[in-house]
Protein backbone atom coordinates (compact mmCIF):
# COMPACT_ATOMS: atom_id res chain seq x y z
CA UNK A 1 0.00 0.00 0.00
CA UNK A 2 1.41 3.19 -0.94
CA UNK A 3 0.61 5.79 2.38
CA UNK A 4 3.37 8.27 2.03
CA UNK A 5 1.82 11.31 2.92
CA UNK A 6 5.05 12.95 4.54
CA UNK A 7 4.67 16.82 3.27
CA UNK A 8 1.10 16.86 1.69
CA UNK A 9 -1.31 19.46 3.33
CA UNK A 10 -4.99 19.10 3.88
CA UNK A 11 -7.79 21.07 3.94
CA UNK A 12 -10.51 19.78 6.44
CA UNK A 13 -14.06 21.44 6.16
CA UNK A 14 -15.89 21.62 9.46
CA UNK A 15 -12.79 20.79 11.60
CA UNK A 16 -13.88 21.42 15.12
CA UNK A 17 -16.41 18.29 14.85
CA UNK A 18 -15.07 15.03 16.68
CA UNK A 19 -14.12 13.04 13.68
CA UNK A 20 -12.58 15.78 12.00
CA UNK A 21 -10.33 15.89 15.21
CA UNK A 22 -9.73 12.37 15.06
CA UNK A 23 -8.57 12.40 11.23
CA UNK A 24 -6.81 15.74 11.89
CA UNK A 25 -4.65 14.21 14.73
CA UNK A 26 -4.09 10.93 12.49
CA UNK A 27 -2.96 13.16 9.75
CA UNK A 28 -0.49 14.84 11.83
CA UNK A 29 1.08 11.62 12.72
CA UNK A 30 1.33 10.37 8.89
CA UNK A 31 2.51 13.82 8.17
CA UNK A 32 -0.15 15.39 6.60
CA UNK A 33 -0.48 19.44 7.50
CA UNK A 34 -4.22 19.79 8.52
CA UNK A 35 -6.07 23.29 8.11
CA UNK A 36 -9.10 22.86 10.10
CA UNK A 37 -11.89 25.28 9.74
CA UNK A 38 -13.79 26.55 12.44
CA UNK A 39 -17.04 28.63 12.38
CA UNK A 40 -17.40 30.09 15.79
CA UNK A 41 -14.72 30.72 18.70
CA UNK A 42 -16.13 27.34 20.38
CA UNK A 43 -14.91 25.47 17.48
CA UNK A 44 -11.54 27.30 17.09
CA UNK A 45 -11.27 26.84 21.07
CA UNK A 46 -12.29 23.04 20.79
CA UNK A 47 -9.56 22.44 17.90
CA UNK A 48 -6.69 24.29 19.64
CA UNK A 49 -7.44 22.27 22.74
CA UNK A 50 -7.54 18.90 21.06
CA UNK A 51 -4.55 19.33 19.11
CA UNK A 52 -2.17 21.59 20.45
CA UNK A 53 -0.65 18.69 23.66
CA UNK A 54 0.37 16.86 20.79
CA UNK A 55 2.79 19.37 19.70
CA UNK A 56 2.18 18.62 16.02
CA UNK A 57 1.74 20.75 13.12
CA UNK A 58 -1.15 22.25 11.92
CA UNK A 59 -3.38 25.23 11.34
CA UNK A 60 -6.95 26.67 11.87
CA UNK A 61 -9.07 29.17 10.18
CA UNK A 62 -12.43 30.50 10.28
CA UNK A 63 -15.26 30.00 7.66
CA UNK A 64 -18.21 30.33 7.69
CA UNK A 65 -20.38 28.20 4.70
CA UNK A 66 -22.36 31.07 3.24
CA UNK A 67 -20.32 34.02 4.31
CA UNK A 68 -18.38 34.28 0.97
CA UNK A 69 -15.62 37.08 2.53
CA UNK A 70 -14.79 34.05 4.46
CA UNK A 71 -14.01 31.75 2.05
CA UNK A 72 -11.77 34.56 0.33
CA UNK A 73 -9.15 34.83 3.21
CA UNK A 74 -9.74 31.03 3.70
CA UNK A 75 -8.14 30.53 0.06
CA UNK A 76 -5.85 33.33 0.95
CA UNK A 77 -4.50 31.42 4.19
CA UNK A 78 -4.02 28.05 2.66
CA UNK A 79 -1.91 29.47 -0.52
CA UNK A 80 -1.62 27.48 -3.53
CA UNK A 81 -0.69 24.20 -2.06
CA UNK A 82 -3.29 22.12 -0.93
CA UNK A 83 -3.32 18.21 -1.58
CA UNK A 84 -6.63 17.20 -0.27
CA UNK A 85 -9.68 18.36 0.74
CA UNK A 86 -11.69 16.43 3.43
CA UNK A 87 -15.36 18.09 3.90
CA UNK A 88 -17.32 17.32 7.09
CA UNK A 89 -19.44 20.86 6.85
CA UNK A 90 -23.90 19.85 6.87
CA UNK A 91 -25.96 22.14 8.14
CA UNK A 92 -28.98 20.96 10.77
CA UNK A 93 -32.10 20.67 9.06
CA UNK A 94 -34.79 18.26 10.45
CA UNK A 95 -38.44 18.84 9.80
CA UNK A 96 -41.16 17.70 6.93
CA UNK A 97 -40.82 18.73 3.47
CA UNK A 98 -44.71 19.62 4.30
CA UNK A 99 -44.35 21.53 7.17
CA UNK A 100 -41.20 23.82 6.37
CA UNK A 101 -40.03 27.21 6.33
CA UNK A 102 -39.62 28.54 2.75
CA UNK A 103 -36.95 31.15 3.73
CA UNK A 104 -35.21 28.45 5.76
CA UNK A 105 -35.16 26.15 3.11
CA UNK A 106 -33.56 28.96 0.47
CA UNK A 107 -30.82 29.68 3.39
CA UNK A 108 -30.40 25.96 3.47
CA UNK A 109 -29.28 25.17 -0.17
CA UNK A 110 -27.58 28.24 -0.13
CA UNK A 111 -25.14 27.80 2.46
CA UNK A 112 -24.88 24.25 2.16
CA UNK A 113 -24.56 23.58 -1.73
CA UNK A 114 -24.67 26.70 -3.63
CA UNK A 115 -21.78 27.87 -1.27
CA UNK A 116 -20.34 24.77 -1.62
CA UNK A 117 -20.41 24.90 -4.80
CA UNK A 118 -18.21 28.10 -5.64
CA UNK A 119 -15.94 26.44 -2.91
CA UNK A 120 -15.20 23.46 -5.06
CA UNK A 121 -14.65 25.66 -8.17
CA UNK A 122 -11.92 27.88 -6.14
CA UNK A 123 -10.09 25.05 -4.74
CA UNK A 124 -10.45 22.83 -8.13
CA UNK A 125 -8.95 25.12 -9.73
CA UNK A 126 -5.80 25.80 -7.42
CA UNK A 127 -5.44 21.84 -7.95
CA UNK A 128 -5.86 21.88 -11.97
CA UNK A 129 -2.89 24.35 -11.56
CA UNK A 130 -0.74 21.62 -9.64
CA UNK A 131 -2.04 19.07 -11.87
CA UNK A 132 -2.80 16.66 -8.70
CA UNK A 133 -5.63 16.84 -5.86
CA UNK A 134 -7.92 14.53 -4.08
CA UNK A 135 -11.53 15.28 -2.12
CA UNK A 136 -13.24 13.59 -0.13
CA UNK A 137 -16.81 14.10 0.63
CA UNK A 138 -18.24 12.76 4.47
CA UNK A 139 -21.99 12.46 3.29
CA UNK A 140 -24.21 10.05 5.50
CA UNK A 141 -26.41 7.09 4.71
CA UNK A 142 -29.58 9.28 5.51
CA UNK A 143 -28.19 10.56 1.76
CA UNK A 144 -29.51 7.42 0.57
CA UNK A 145 -31.80 6.04 2.93
CA UNK A 146 -33.81 9.06 4.90
CA UNK A 147 -36.08 8.90 8.45
CA UNK A 148 -39.23 11.14 8.39
CA UNK A 149 -37.65 14.43 8.65
CA UNK A 150 -34.25 14.35 7.21
CA UNK A 151 -35.49 15.47 3.47
CA UNK A 152 -33.51 18.35 3.30
CA UNK A 153 -30.52 16.89 5.15
CA UNK A 154 -30.86 14.54 2.46
CA UNK A 155 -31.27 16.63 -0.34
CA UNK A 156 -28.24 18.59 0.21
CA UNK A 157 -26.05 15.89 0.81
CA UNK A 158 -27.01 14.20 -2.15
CA UNK A 159 -26.60 17.32 -4.53
CA UNK A 160 -23.52 17.53 -2.59
CA UNK A 161 -22.36 14.38 -3.63
CA UNK A 162 -23.35 15.32 -7.51
CA UNK A 163 -21.19 18.39 -6.77
CA UNK A 164 -17.59 15.93 -6.19
CA UNK A 165 -18.93 13.02 -8.06
CA UNK A 166 -18.81 15.52 -11.28
CA UNK A 167 -14.98 16.94 -10.33
CA UNK A 168 -13.88 13.54 -10.42
CA UNK A 169 -15.26 12.55 -13.73
CA UNK A 170 -14.38 16.27 -15.18
CA UNK A 171 -10.98 16.67 -13.82
CA UNK A 172 -9.43 12.95 -13.47
CA UNK A 173 -7.57 13.25 -16.34
CA UNK A 174 -6.19 16.17 -14.80
CA UNK A 175 -5.01 14.13 -11.61
CA UNK A 176 -7.99 15.52 -9.60
CA UNK A 177 -9.75 13.10 -8.06
CA UNK A 178 -13.03 12.70 -5.66
CA UNK A 179 -14.59 10.20 -3.71
CA UNK A 180 -17.80 9.90 -1.14
CA UNK A 181 -17.83 7.82 1.96
CA UNK A 182 -20.92 7.48 3.78
CA UNK A 183 -20.59 6.15 7.19
CA UNK A 184 -23.56 5.26 9.49
CA UNK A 185 -24.01 5.35 13.02
CA UNK A 186 -20.99 6.79 14.63
CA UNK A 187 -20.60 7.32 18.78
CA UNK A 188 -19.79 10.88 17.79
CA UNK A 189 -21.03 14.85 16.94
CA UNK A 190 -24.52 14.32 15.90
CA UNK A 191 -24.66 10.84 15.86
CA UNK A 192 -23.87 10.67 19.79
CA UNK A 193 -27.18 12.17 20.95
CA UNK A 194 -29.15 10.07 18.51
CA UNK A 195 -27.51 6.96 19.78
CA UNK A 196 -27.66 7.49 23.62
CA UNK A 197 -31.72 8.09 23.23
CA UNK A 198 -31.72 5.33 20.51
CA UNK A 199 -28.87 3.19 20.56
CA UNK A 200 -30.42 -0.37 21.46
CA UNK A 201 -32.69 -0.20 18.72
CA UNK A 202 -30.34 0.88 15.68
CA UNK A 203 -27.99 -1.17 17.09
CA UNK A 204 -30.36 -3.98 16.53
CA UNK A 205 -30.54 -2.88 12.49
CA UNK A 206 -26.86 -3.65 12.47
CA UNK A 207 -25.62 -6.81 11.15
CA UNK A 208 -22.10 -6.71 12.72
CA UNK A 209 -23.80 -6.31 15.84
CA UNK A 210 -21.30 -2.43 16.81
CA UNK A 211 -21.67 1.47 15.63
CA UNK A 212 -18.86 2.58 13.85
CA UNK A 213 -16.00 4.05 16.09
CA UNK A 214 -14.03 7.73 15.26
CA UNK A 215 -10.79 5.98 14.49
CA UNK A 216 -11.83 3.41 12.22
CA UNK A 217 -13.59 6.08 9.81
CA UNK A 218 -10.66 8.82 10.22
CA UNK A 219 -8.01 5.72 9.17
CA UNK A 220 -10.81 4.86 6.33
CA UNK A 221 -10.38 8.68 5.03
CA UNK A 222 -6.38 8.46 5.18
CA UNK A 223 -6.75 5.20 2.96
CA UNK A 224 -8.89 6.75 0.87
CA UNK A 225 -6.54 9.96 0.29
CA UNK A 226 -3.72 7.55 -0.47
CA UNK A 227 -2.43 6.57 -3.73
CA UNK A 228 -3.35 3.26 -3.56
CA UNK A 229 -7.13 4.43 -2.95
CA UNK A 230 -7.05 6.65 -6.21
CA UNK A 231 -9.52 3.83 -8.15
CA UNK A 232 -12.00 4.89 -5.77
CA UNK A 233 -13.19 8.07 -7.95
CA UNK A 234 -16.58 10.05 -8.94
CA UNK A 235 -17.99 7.25 -6.75
CA UNK A 236 -19.79 6.85 -2.88
CA UNK A 237 -18.75 4.18 -0.38
CA UNK A 238 -20.92 3.05 2.47
CA UNK A 239 -19.65 2.01 5.32
CA UNK A 240 -22.37 1.20 7.69
CA UNK A 241 -21.80 -2.59 8.95
CA UNK A 242 -24.08 -4.06 6.11
CA UNK A 243 -27.80 -1.38 7.88
CA UNK A 244 -29.00 -0.39 4.22
CA UNK A 245 -28.26 -4.24 2.94
CA UNK A 246 -30.97 -4.97 5.44
CA UNK A 247 -34.58 -5.08 4.08
CA UNK B 1 5.19 41.21 -21.06
CA UNK B 2 4.65 39.86 -24.25
CA UNK B 3 1.30 38.17 -24.34
CA UNK B 4 1.57 36.23 -27.49
CA UNK B 5 4.41 34.42 -26.70
CA UNK B 6 3.25 33.64 -23.49
CA UNK B 7 0.01 33.03 -24.53
CA UNK B 8 0.88 30.30 -27.01
CA UNK B 9 3.52 29.03 -24.60
CA UNK B 10 0.54 27.93 -22.68
CA UNK B 11 -1.42 27.44 -25.10
CA UNK B 12 1.23 24.09 -26.62
CA UNK B 13 1.61 22.79 -23.17
CA UNK B 14 -2.02 22.41 -22.08
CA UNK B 15 -2.63 20.84 -25.52
CA UNK B 16 0.45 19.28 -26.20
CA UNK B 17 1.43 20.75 -29.26
CA UNK B 18 4.76 22.06 -29.44
CA UNK B 19 6.39 22.82 -32.75
CA UNK B 20 2.76 23.61 -33.76
CA UNK B 21 2.52 27.11 -35.27
CA UNK B 22 0.40 29.40 -33.45
CA UNK B 23 -0.77 32.91 -34.56
CA UNK B 24 -3.59 35.22 -33.25
CA UNK B 25 -5.64 33.82 -36.39
CA UNK B 26 -5.78 30.13 -34.81
CA UNK B 27 -8.78 29.17 -34.14
CA UNK B 28 -8.87 27.02 -30.73
CA UNK B 29 -11.19 24.76 -30.96
CA UNK B 30 -11.55 24.11 -34.85
CA UNK B 31 -7.98 24.23 -35.39
CA UNK B 32 -6.11 23.05 -32.10
CA UNK B 33 -8.86 20.91 -31.36
CA UNK B 34 -9.02 22.45 -27.72
CA UNK B 35 -11.85 20.63 -25.38
CA UNK B 36 -13.89 22.14 -22.19
CA UNK B 37 -11.30 20.40 -20.15
CA UNK B 38 -8.27 22.24 -21.39
CA UNK B 39 -10.52 25.64 -21.93
CA UNK B 40 -10.72 24.98 -18.01
CA UNK B 41 -6.84 24.75 -17.69
CA UNK B 42 -6.31 27.39 -20.00
CA UNK B 43 -8.54 29.69 -16.99
CA UNK B 44 -6.55 28.45 -14.53
CA UNK B 45 -3.50 29.43 -16.16
CA UNK B 46 -3.85 32.77 -17.61
CA UNK B 47 -5.80 33.44 -14.20
CA UNK B 48 -2.06 32.56 -12.86
CA UNK B 49 0.37 33.78 -15.37
CA UNK B 50 -1.29 37.41 -15.86
CA UNK B 51 -2.97 37.73 -12.54
CA UNK B 52 -6.21 38.45 -13.73
CA UNK B 53 -9.72 37.54 -12.70
CA UNK B 54 -11.28 35.25 -15.08
CA UNK B 55 -14.91 34.73 -16.31
CA UNK B 56 -14.95 31.75 -18.07
CA UNK B 57 -17.98 32.45 -20.22
CA UNK B 58 -16.59 35.60 -20.97
CA UNK B 59 -13.01 34.37 -22.01
CA UNK B 60 -14.30 31.31 -24.08
CA UNK B 61 -17.25 33.91 -25.99
CA UNK B 62 -19.75 30.54 -24.49
CA UNK B 63 -22.63 32.73 -23.83
CA UNK B 64 -22.58 34.07 -27.25
CA UNK B 65 -25.50 32.25 -28.57
CA UNK B 66 -27.48 33.50 -25.51
CA UNK B 67 -26.27 37.13 -26.01
CA UNK B 68 -27.62 36.85 -29.24
CA UNK B 69 -31.29 35.62 -28.71
CA UNK B 70 -31.89 37.96 -25.76
CA UNK B 71 -30.37 41.18 -28.23
CA UNK B 72 -32.60 39.76 -30.51
CA UNK B 73 -35.49 39.72 -28.27
CA UNK B 74 -35.06 43.13 -26.91
CA UNK B 75 -34.75 44.46 -30.60
CA UNK B 76 -31.09 45.62 -29.95
CA UNK B 77 -28.15 45.69 -32.47
CA UNK B 78 -26.45 42.55 -31.84
CA UNK B 79 -22.98 44.16 -32.26
CA UNK B 80 -23.53 46.97 -29.91
CA UNK B 81 -25.53 44.69 -27.51
CA UNK B 82 -21.99 42.45 -28.00
CA UNK B 83 -19.92 44.93 -27.42
CA UNK B 84 -21.24 45.42 -24.07
CA UNK B 85 -21.16 41.65 -23.12
CA UNK B 86 -17.60 41.36 -23.99
CA UNK B 87 -15.88 44.72 -23.61
CA UNK B 88 -12.58 43.35 -24.42
CA UNK B 89 -13.47 43.08 -28.15
CA UNK B 90 -14.01 45.42 -30.63
CA UNK B 91 -16.63 46.22 -32.60
CA UNK B 92 -14.74 44.76 -36.02
CA UNK B 93 -13.85 41.72 -34.41
CA UNK B 94 -17.63 41.17 -33.22
CA UNK B 95 -18.78 42.27 -36.74
CA UNK B 96 -16.23 39.34 -38.05
CA UNK B 97 -17.77 36.66 -35.04
CA UNK B 98 -21.02 37.15 -36.45
CA UNK B 99 -20.33 36.37 -40.72
CA UNK B 100 -18.22 33.34 -38.85
CA UNK B 101 -20.54 31.74 -36.81
CA UNK B 102 -21.81 29.36 -39.29
CA UNK B 103 -18.72 27.67 -39.66
CA UNK B 104 -18.15 26.46 -36.15
CA UNK B 105 -16.72 27.12 -33.28
CA UNK B 106 -15.49 31.47 -33.23
CA UNK B 107 -12.60 31.27 -30.75
CA UNK B 108 -9.54 32.78 -31.84
CA UNK B 109 -6.44 32.69 -30.30
CA UNK B 110 -6.99 36.70 -30.58
CA UNK B 111 -9.84 36.58 -28.73
CA UNK B 112 -7.71 35.62 -25.18
CA UNK B 113 -5.06 38.22 -26.21
CA UNK B 114 -7.79 40.87 -26.10
CA UNK B 115 -9.41 39.39 -23.11
CA UNK B 116 -5.56 39.38 -21.39
CA UNK B 117 -4.82 43.29 -22.64
CA UNK B 118 -8.00 44.46 -21.89
CA UNK B 119 -8.49 42.78 -18.01
CA UNK B 120 -4.59 43.69 -17.52
CA UNK B 121 -5.67 47.71 -18.29
CA UNK B 122 -8.80 47.63 -16.34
Amino acid sequence: MILNFHGKKALVLGGSCDLALTLAAAMMEAGIYPLLTFRNEEGQKKIAERLSPGGGSYGACYLDFGERDSLASLLAQGGDEIDFVVDFVQGDFEGYVAAADEARVYQYFNDNVSFRAELLKKVARIMVKRKKGRFVFISSVAAGRTNPGQGFYAAAKLASEALYRNLGLELGRKGITAVTLRPSYIRAGRGKAYLEAHGDEALRLVPTGRFLTESEVAETILFLLSESAGGFNATELTMDGGLTACK
Amino acid sequence: MDILAESTKILADILDIEGREITPETYLIRELGAESIDLLELSVAINSRFNIEVNDDELFLRTLRLHLRTAAGEGRDAVGYLAEKYPALTVVRIAEILADMGGGPVLRVKDILSYVAWHGKN
